[in-house]
């Protein structure tokens, strides 16, 4: 489904990724581990076409991208329906009047009828257990209740990839534990989730598979969860724990 | 789980004109890009003390506006070719490509003067836009804004002011960064037909002027908490070095060139 040769990025001058090789297929739920300013956060700018790379090739679903296709409008907007993209601060993804149009922007646009998207909204409400606020200003919730509104908002698009910036970030515990399980349930259903998050107590339940950047932005490990989490040394090397890693 | 989450969803877009996010999109990077150029280590390279530079920068284009000399100014074009030379490709092609166009556009409106035969005038007065703006814009590609402001206390600026200035480059790049993302946000989640595009940009604008009274307000209690009383102090570590005498020659040099072709 996702398919990543050789790709490597960087800004005015700054590699910001270098050699990713990569593939992802439908279904999957993979998590990308990895200190600060490991390239984690491009790589998702990448694979949501926001970024096109420096060197290499990404393709999505055997398509390859590029910044000339992606200058198609209807190209362009048919892959962005296709992967939805979750930002690291929900602030930035919320821009309308009330949630219950927040959620119904996408569907609006998709030409759906009022009923439809009544339905559609009704549904991501619902889902997210966060009906009570659909009146309500996006700009007035709390933290995990805007992360819970800018996750409704891209899975009213029904995007067969779901890609989360940092998620647990500023999140309380249970909401952390509510969003994994959440997740958990939406690749259960099919979807592929794509994952960065610095959080190790919660990734092996997050995702089978983890990818490890280090510090020279490519990448160090490509394991099961399980597998890579043992491997303390590892972690070490790359400067994503230190010394006093696991915590008892 | 509803039924229409776990289905593939068939969908084709239909068209319709959007190009406004993208020019969006292209006009906020191109500011960042800018404003993240001005960290690069290339600046203040010339180890020449801001407040010299923003100084000689000052009296040049005053000299330039006094001149009636066609000869200075072409000795001080020639200077600033120079300096311009000792610049990156891409800093001469943005320096030289805004100058050029203003020049140009001040000749184009001079255009009638030409005709009626004042010719050496015209092109005395697009030679100075020219080398006026070629000389501010050397110093802003040069010095970190930072810098300029805070040379700005030794010319007897308030310190406050310096405060503002330094603050509104700050927010300019901490909001800049955060309409980019909504702008992002807003591109990914228009898979369709908008038919209200100024409206999901109104609500952008409306976050962002919330977002920005919040971090305002952040700030504000946070430097109170630091003890900020309404009084900020610039410090300025004033060290003399050989390029600052050098650029004093200079300085001197062109002052001389003035005085001497000025009697001409």
């Amino acid at each position: 489904m996702i398919d990543l040769k050789e790709v490597s990025y960087s800004y005015e001058g700054t590699i910001a990724l270098k050699n990713i090789n990569l593939h992802i297929e439908k279904g999957e739920a993979v998590a990308l581990l990895g200190a600060n300013g490991t390239g984690k956060s491009t790589l998702l700018k990448l694979l949501n076409g926001l970024l096109s790379p420096n060197q290499g090739v990404y393709r999505f679903n055997h398509q390859e991208i590029t910044p000339k296709k992606l200058k198609d409008p209807i190209f362009s907007k048919k892959f962005h329906q296709k992967i939805g993209f979750v930002f690291q601060n929900s602030d930035t993804q919320l821009f309308c009047p009330d949630v219950y149009d927040e959620i119904a922007f996408g569907p609006r646009q998709m030409g759906m009828n009022e009923s439809e998207v009544a339905k559609r909204v009704n549904d991501c409400l619902d889902l997210l257990g966060i009906q009570s606020f659909k009146h309500r200003q996006p700009y007035h919730l709390s933290g995990g209740e805007k992360r819970k509104v800018a996750i409704a908002c891209v899975l009213a698009l029904n995007p067969e990839v779901l890609i989360l910036d940092e998620p647990m970030n500023g999140l309380d515990p249970r909401t952390q534990r509510w969003l994994v399980d959440f997740l958990a349930t939406l690749n259960q259903a099919g979807k592929t989730v794509i994952t960065s998050t610095h959080n190790l107590d919660l990734v092996q339940e997050l995702s089978k598979r983890a990818i490890l950047f280090d510090e020279s932005h490519g990448i160090a490990a490509d394991l099961p969860t399980e597998t890579l989490l043992e491997k303390i040394d590892l972690l070490k090397r790359v400067n994503l724990v230190d010394e006093s890693y696991p915590f008892h | 789980m509803p039924d229409w989450l776990v289905k593939n969803q068939p969908y084709s877009p239909p068209p319709d004109k959007d190009q406004f996010i993208n020019k969006s999109i292209l006009s906020i990077l191109r500011i960042l890009s800018k404003l993240k150029s001005q960290s690069g280590y290339q600046m203040d390279k010339f180890q020449v003390n801001a407040a010299l530079k923003v100084a000689f920068t000052f009296l040049l284009v005053i000299l330039l506006s006094l001149s009636t000399s066609y000869t200075f100014i072409l000795v001080v074009d020639v200077y600033l070719l120079v300096v311009l030379s000792l610049m990156e490709g891409k800093e001469i092609v943005k320096i030289l490509s805004v100058s050029l166009a203003m020049a140009i556009f001040t000749f184009m409106i001079l255009l009638p003067n030409v005709v009626l035969g004042n010719t050496y005038t015209s092109m005395m007065i697009t030679l100075k836009v020219l080398s006026t703006l070629i000389a501010v814009n050397i110093l802003s590609h040069s010095t970190r804004w930072h810098s300029i402001t805070s040379a700005l206390r030794r010319f007897g600026v308030p310190n406050i002011f310096i405060l503002v200035l330094d603050i509104t480059i700050k927010y300019i790049s901490m909001l800049g960064d955060f309409s980019l993302n909504m702008l992002y946000s807003l591109k990914l989640r228009s898979v369709g037909r908008n038919n209200n595009k100024y409206a999901s940009m109104a609500g952008i604008s409306g976050t962002m002027f919330i977002k920005s009274k919040e971090m305002a307000e952040d700030m504000y209690a946070a430097m109170e908490c630091r003890g900020f009383t309404g009084e900020y102090t610039v410090h300025n570590k004033w060290k003399w070095s050989m390029a600052d005498l050098l650029y004093i020659l200079k300085t001197v040099a062109i002052i001389t060139a003035f005085l001497y072709w000025g009697r001409i």
